[in-house]
């Protein structure tokens, strides 16, 4: 049964977030699709100043390989800077605690973490980084990564609208997704969450002495307050400590717990109601909306309903169900922030986690999310639409062998960078040597790492235990394959489709509830038809072998 | 030409041969091209190898098993074997199709000259006539081939080709155009192309060939399927691995049923069959398409462009009645109106006569006919008239208007000689003012009333003074006014162009629910239109017939050209009607829908399907994991999970056969209705009914196996 | 040529996002944080006697009878809170412990319940906050245990 506690948190925080999401969407439709607005005179001077120091040109019209290769560069080089605070911290300021440089393989698999907005972390970050590798690395990498995500996920999104004939120019999209969205934005997070309780600081940690004789503490602070604002924000998820949300200075209270998950569901909340504006039909983006949020609460309807309350590794301060809701809509938005133990959860919890990143569009993370939408809108009306008896059309666009082609092809990356790492891990014998055994949990645990890589979440069970070279290379190819490979299909999508002529009468309308119905069948079909083996091997194995009944009857609570 | 060739005859397939050649395309290398079947069949060799001896593949397989395997490797390759059945059945239909065709234009005959004399002839089938055969075409008769004329000169009715309802003089030198009829006289012609040459020939012999491109839409869904497959050959590669690596004590033949349970087999199966068979009904009809393509786009058409005369009407205006102005009488009006059509040999002129004739208006000057003087209709004037010079007394002879007898008496006038006593004109009304100078008071008002029901009117002067009008109907082909409304059903804006009024234009398409028409259209009107619609993004589709249409053919996504057309027209068509039917544009466009949709509904169900697939065998697939008996809803032990699930997987496929070859049945309704309905029949049903069959199967195959 | 150039426009985009997202934005909100909230900046750290005996969100260890306890397992490890239900239940230990009556201690544990969900939800007590209250109103019996 579904608590009160349960729907009063639920209308609470959709309501807030899917308000401020709709004013966001009008802001974002100035900020990105060309319209001048008062804040140019704020803005513009510092953006082309941006240009002018990058030595860049945000006017010209790109292709998507133009558009897809000044963005991939863009983040290469980043990764490569930061790879390299990441390794010499020891002899670059702003390290009181003298850590020494990260290993090799944990600097590599951590930059492409951070940089394909994934964030899965392999260490404990107040026992491993210094306050300049939390800062130049690690949020440095949050914003960009979500500015770069968002940047493709408006490309896409202005291909498809096709008014402006072109994906636009990636520099233009990435400085303003910075400057006008992202800082401002972080920057008032960042306020309400030190208000709330979180620290900002570089004072160094401490050894204090507690109230009880004897006893002491490790005073943790550091540049915490801004670092939580944009991984949240950006659908990062990455946290300052390797207890990441969990840890109260991190998210001190209940308040600063539903702020963070508003957060997480901002932006791409708000990109789905962009996509409407853009398109000129609000009905266009309501439909990404209602079907990605359909199945949201889907999965969060299945998680209240296997969640109990305050269990091992649940903070007594969230409950379960604000945990239950943060997990979900962790996986949901592809953030992978925590604020509970996943090994709190009843297995079923999980595979909605599951399924929230093998979706990857319900809504999924900040650009990606409407990316994955409109790959899933492809497939299906190339899957169903046909039945209509027209060749099928997208907003007019006549839906071509090579969009199907791209669209498989995007659709085609989970599962081959998912299924094979998580059979060759096996197959060596890796998983033993983070400490997983060869059963249900332990293949849950394999397979939800190369899951989390894939759908850029960065949640996992292993956390600094994974720091294998093994599991450092094969998640950090994991990540850039999940991030890079589906933003380029896509954008060579909406390149093509930009300036594709549009039928005024489109055969199957795509703007009403009929067609969030068949969409939101077709997403849980198409998934469940790829991964159903491995989701029984896995949660669904564990479930059964802890409760042992029929399943029906344990999940509905008969 | 007609199209009552028996459907039977069509339909009598050789099946001996057909099985025969089914099983000939279970060569791996004819099958290479369909993915899907391509790779069932490996998965059959395999399973055929585990049957032989299960040690040659160890881990997975166990010894004891033989029988099973065997059973699985029997129903993967007859699952192979109702695919290539499919394609067997559709390419037998489409040759009896085509060889039809060839019949068909076989029974036209001609009447091929041994000499130079008329008599000498002798009556061939049209398709023996070979260039520079002369033949002999008498008044009545169809010009069998485009030729020349080299001897005679008669009125030809090329009114099914050209759109033009008057009739042409043709003397020598001229061309005739095969399918015209020669309405008076009779003419001696030179053939000028060989019946192979023929555009329409060709096109046949394209039906028949088997090497056709794949459409838009079959590549694509070429792709997804192809997706498919890669995605369920990763799973199957995958859950091997993983069997082996941890011990999930898995059976290679129970894993390779999941996966080719998995595949898109039924859509995979039956695509090529339902792309054929498309091709089929279209020729059926009588219909030729050059390409699957042009059938695909007919379905997507948005805008649909339909000749008024020919394609909504008949096509024939008939007189219907005799209206008077100021003081003259209906009698004067009808008298009048005789004796100025008595050698208008239109069908409109004729109409008149007839019209006059039944009414009993017989005129007493009718005599003065034989020195008579008539003026054809010209565009120019846009008026006929007749010039007598004498009014002596002339009685009809018994039974009508006898033409030999008009004939022999016009030979005697030589015009010219003598000053007219009398001149009686008709016409379009303007024409007339024009002609009579002063309008009568009542002019507008009658034409007004008269015309509101969309009728053409043509006044009838007679010596400066307007006598009154006649009104003319054309009349609106049976059937075309609900297939109009099913098209306006589906979304697809109608668009009737016609030389008419727009007065009269617009009461014609209201009367039929047309709500776009182009009146006063002249050649490159429909060029121009085709182009407009198309920049707003939509697909066009068109008929034609005139060489006139040629560039508009050309450029509309669809062009159905007739095959009484001239060769430009049709070859700048991407199909032709060989019964030169206009109004069959609207069945190429449901048939193209039906097409489409036929893909879509199979490939939807063949997808749905798999849900219950994967229920029904990876509960038992694990032989490690008995806890996941659990999710065994259908309660089936591993033998019969397996065998049950691939009977279903292979049984679906000629349970469809008759689908993909009739194609899916709808009733026109909008775009959106038909789809939900079929969203519902094939994806919802394709979802639940493998769980009812699967489970029918399983207690069928327990029966079965406990008896043997 | 374009290929240098893109090379370029992306190190230099790279130095300027560095130093605006990873330098000056945490710099200034640090700034920031330090002038105007200081004290949740440097980490909510309660005041004993004008020293700072740690963070008031972080769970302190409490080992010696006369305390409420934490919990040993959370997700955190440093989960500042525990449930009602748990603090009830070491009543009676620190009625033993210390001689408080329950019903004081009872009392103390209601006036500091909080409760998951503002208004409703589990209740619950931060460990050290009752503590600290238990050591403010009962000196002498805790004077032994504390810094």
């Amino acid at each position: 049964m579904l608590t009160l506690e349960d729907l009063f948190v639920v209308v609470l925080v959709w309501g807030i977030v899917i308000i401020c999401a709709w004013f966001l969407s009008k802001y974002l439709f100035f900020v990105f699709m060309g319209a001048r607005n008062r804040l140019d005179r704020l803005f513009l001077p510092i953006e082309n100043l941006i240009y002018w120091l990058g030595g860049v040109d945000s006017s010209r019209k790109m292709g998507w390989k133009e558009y897809f290769k000044a963005l991939f560069y863009l983040n290469a080089a980043q990764a490569i800077i930061a790879f390299f605070i990441l390794m010499f911290q020891q002899s670059l300021p702003l390290n009181p605690m003298h850590y020494p440089g990260m290993s090799w393989s944990l600097a590599l698999n951590t930059v492409l973490s951070f940089s394909s907005n994934t964030n899965l972390q392999h260490y404990n970050g107040e026992t491993t980084l210094s306050y300049l590798s939390q800062m130049s690395a690690i949020q440095f990498l949050q914003f960009t990564s979500a500015a770069t995500g968002l940047a493709a996920g408006v490309a896409v999104i202005r291909g498809f609208a096709g008014k402006a004939k072109t994906i636009g120019n990636f520099y233009y999209d990435y400085v303003r997704s910075l400057t006008r969205v992202l800082l401002p934005l972080a920057f008032i997070a960042a306020i309400v969450l030190i208000a709330l309780g979180v620290p900002q600081s570089i004072g160094g940690y401490s050894s204090v002495p507690t109230l009880q004789r004897g006893a002491y503490e490790i005073l943790y602070n550091g540049p915490i307050a801004s670092l939580v604002s944009i991984m949240q924000l950006g659908t990062n998820g990455g946290g300052y400590f390797g207890a990441n949300s969990a840890y109260p200075l991190q998210n001190p209270t209940q308040l600063s717990n539903l702020f963070e998950i508003g957060l997480m569901m901002f932006i791409p909340t708000a990109i789905l109601f962009l996509f409407g504006r853009t398109v000129g039909d609000n009905r266009e983006g309501r439909t990404l909306f209602l079907s990605a949020y359909a199945i949201y609460g889907i999965d969060l309807v299945i998680a209240f309903l296997s969640t109990t309350n305050i269990a091992q590794g649940i903070e007594v301060r969230f409950g379960g169900v604000t945990s239950a809701f943060w997990t979900v809509t962790t996986t949901a938005f592809t953030t992978g922030s925590l604020n509970a133990s996943l090994g709190a959860f009843n297995p079923i919890v999980i595979l909605t986690a599951f399924f929230g990143m093998l979706i990857q569009g319900a809504p999924g993370g900040i650009g990606i999310g409407a990316m994955y939408l409109i790959m899933y809108v492809i497939v299906t009306i190339f899957l169903v639409g046909l039945m209509a008896g027209r060749t099928p059309e997208y907003l007019g666009i006549k839906i071509e062998g090579r969009d199907v082609k791209l669209a498989i092809a995007a659709f085609l990356t989970h599962p081959i960078i998912i299924l094979i790492p998580t059979v060759l891990a096996f197959a060596i014998g890796a998983e033993k040597a983070v400490g997983v055994t060869s059963n249900s949990t332990g293949f849950t645990t394999i397979f939800y790492e190369f899951t989390s890589a894939a759908a850029n979440n960065g949640s996992d069970f292993l956390g600094a235990a994974g720091n294998t070279v093994f599991f450092n290379v094969a998640t950090g190819i994991v990540m850039w394959l999940g991030r890079y490979l589906p933003i380029l299909f896509l954008l060579a999508i909406a390149d093509s489709v930009a300036v594709r002529k549009r039928s005024p009468s489109q055969g199957l309308k795509t703007g009403n509830i009929s067609f969030v119905v068949i969409l939101v069948v077709s997403i849980f079909i198409l998934t469940v038809l790829t991964f159903f083996p491995f989701l029984v091997l896995g949660p669904v194995l564990q479930f059964l072998q802890g409760f042992n009944t029929s399943v029906g009857g344990v999940i509905f609570g008969f | 030409m007609g199209s009552n060739t028996s459907d039977t005859e069509e339909n009598r397939l050789n099946w001996p041969s057909i099985i025969l050649d089914s099983i000939k395309r279970l060569n791996p290398w004819l099958l290479k091209d369909n993915l899907v079947m391509f790779v069932t069949e490996l998965t059959f060799f395999i399973v055929f190898i585990m049957a032989v001896d299960p040690t040659l593949i160890p881990k997975v397989s166990s010894a004891s098993e033989n029988g099973f395997y065997a059973i699985v490797a029997l129903i993967l390759i007859i699952t192979v074997w109702f695919s290539t059945l499919s394609d067997s059945i559709a390419e037998a239909q489409i040759r009896n199709t085509a060889s039809s065709l060839r019949k068909m234009k076989e029974q036209m005959t001609a009447k091929r000259l041994k000499s130079s004399n008329r008599n000498n002839f002798e009556v061939v089938p049209s398709d023996q006539l070979r260039r520079g055969d002369l033949v002999l075409i008498d008044h009545g008769e169809k010009v069998p081939i485009d030729s020349e004329v080299i001897e005679g000169i008669a009125m030809v009715d090329e009114s099914l080709l050209t759109g033009e309802s008057a009739n042409v003089r043709k003397s020598v030198g001229t061309t005739l155009l095969g399918g015209s009829v020669v309405t008076t006289d009779s003419l001696v012609a030179r053939v000028s192309s060989n019946p192979d040459e023929t555009y329409v020939s060709k096109l046949i012999n394209l039906v028949e060939s088997s090497s056709r491109p794949k459409t838009p839409n079959e590549i694509a869904l070429s792709v997804l399927i192809a997706g498919f497959t890669a995605i369920f050959s990763i799973i199957i590669i995958a859950l091997l691995f993983l069997g082996i690596t941890l011990d999930l004590g898995i059976d290679l033949a129970v894993l390779i049923a999941l996966y080719v349970c998995l595949l898109p087999t039924t859509i995979g199966a039956l695509l090529p069959a339902i792309g054929i068979s498309g091709i089929n009904r279209m020729s059926v009809k009588r219909i030729i398409a050059k390409s699957g393509k042009a059938i695909e786009a007919s379905g997507d058409t948005d805008a649909l462009l339909l000749d008024k005369t020919g394609t909504i009407t008949k096509g024939m205006r008939k007189a219907v009645r005799f209206i008077p102005s100021g003081k003259h009488t209906e009698r004067e009006v009808g008298e009048a109106a005789l004796l100025s059509s008595w050698d208008d040999d239109t069908p409109e002129g004729k109409s008149i006569v007839e019209l006059s004739y039944n009414l009993g208006f017989i005129p007493h000057s009718f005599s003065t006919l034989d020195r008579s003087e008539f003026e054809e209709f010209s565009a120019a004037t846009r008026r006929s008239s007749i010039k007598m010079s004498d009014t002596r007394e002339f009685l009809l002879p018994k039974g009508g208007r006898g033409i030999l007898q008009r004939k022999r008496l016009r030979r005697k006038f030589e015009p010219g000689l003598q000053q007219p006593d009398l001149e009686i004109v008709k016409g379009a009304p303007d024409a007339i003012i024009e002609y009579v100078k002063n309008k009568p008071p009542d002019f507008d008002s009658i034409l007004t009333k008269i015309s509101e029901d969309g009728a053409t009117i043509m006044g009838v002067a007679e010596a400066g003074d307007v006598l009154g009008f006649i009104k003319l109907k054309d009349e609106v082909k049976p059937g075309v006014k609900e297939k109009i409304r099913a098209l306006r059903d589906m979304d697809i804006e109608v668009v009737m162009v016609t030389g008419d009024q727009p007065q009269t234009a617009g009461i014609i398409s209201k009367d039929v629910g047309i709500d776009d028409f182009i009146a006063k259209a002249r050649p490159e009107t429909k060029y121009e239109l085709v182009k407009e619609e198309q920049k707003a993004g939509k697909i066009v589709s068109m008929i034609g017939d005139g060489t006139n249409d040629a560039p508009a053919l050309s450029v509309a996504d669809v062009g159905l050209a007739m095959a009484s057309g001239t060769e430009p027209a049709k070859e700048a068509a991407n199909m032709v009607d060989l019964e030169s039917n206009p109004s069959k544009i609207i069945d190429v466009v449901m048939l193209g829908k039906q097409i489409l949709m036929t893909r879509g509904t199979v490939t939807t169900f063949s997808i749905a399907n798999d849900i219950a697939k994967y229920f029904v065998i990876v509960p038992i697939m694990f032989g490690a994991l008995p806890e996941l008996g659990a999710l065994n809803l259908m309660h089936l032990s591993p033998h019969v999970a397996v065998l049950s699930a691939l009977v279903y997987n292979a049984i679906i496929i000629p349970a469809l056969i008759p689908l993909a070859l009739r194609g899916t049945v709808f009733k026109p309704s909008s775009t959106m209705k038909i789809f939900l309905k079929n969203v519902m029949i094939y994806g919802l049903g394709g979802i639940i009914l493998p769980f009812i069959a699967i489970k029918f199967f399983a207690i069928l195959i327990t029966v079965l196996g406990g008896v043997a | 040529m374009t290929r240098l150039k893109s090379v370029s426009g992306a190190v230099r985009m790279t130095v300027i996002s560095l130093i605006i997202c990873g330098m000056i934005f945490p710099l200034v909100m640090t700034g920031i944080g330090q002038v105007a909230m200081p004290w949740q900046s440097n980490g909510s750290q309660v005041y004993f006697d004008g020293k700072s005996i740690g963070s008031e969100l972080i769970s302190q260890n409490f080992s010696e009878p006369v305390f409420f306890h934490p919990r040993n397992d959370s997700a955190s490890g440093v989960d500042p809170d525990i449930t009602m239900a748990d603090a009830m239940s070491q009543v009676p230990r620190i009625h033993n412990a210390t001689g408080i009556p329950e019903a004081f201690l009872n009392a103390t544990l209601i006036k500091y319940t909080q409760r998951t969900l503002f208004f409703f939800g589990t209740p619950y007590i931060n460990v050290l906050d009752v503590n600290l209250y238990l050591v403010e109103e009962f000196p002498a019996v805790y004077s032994q245990y504390i810094q």
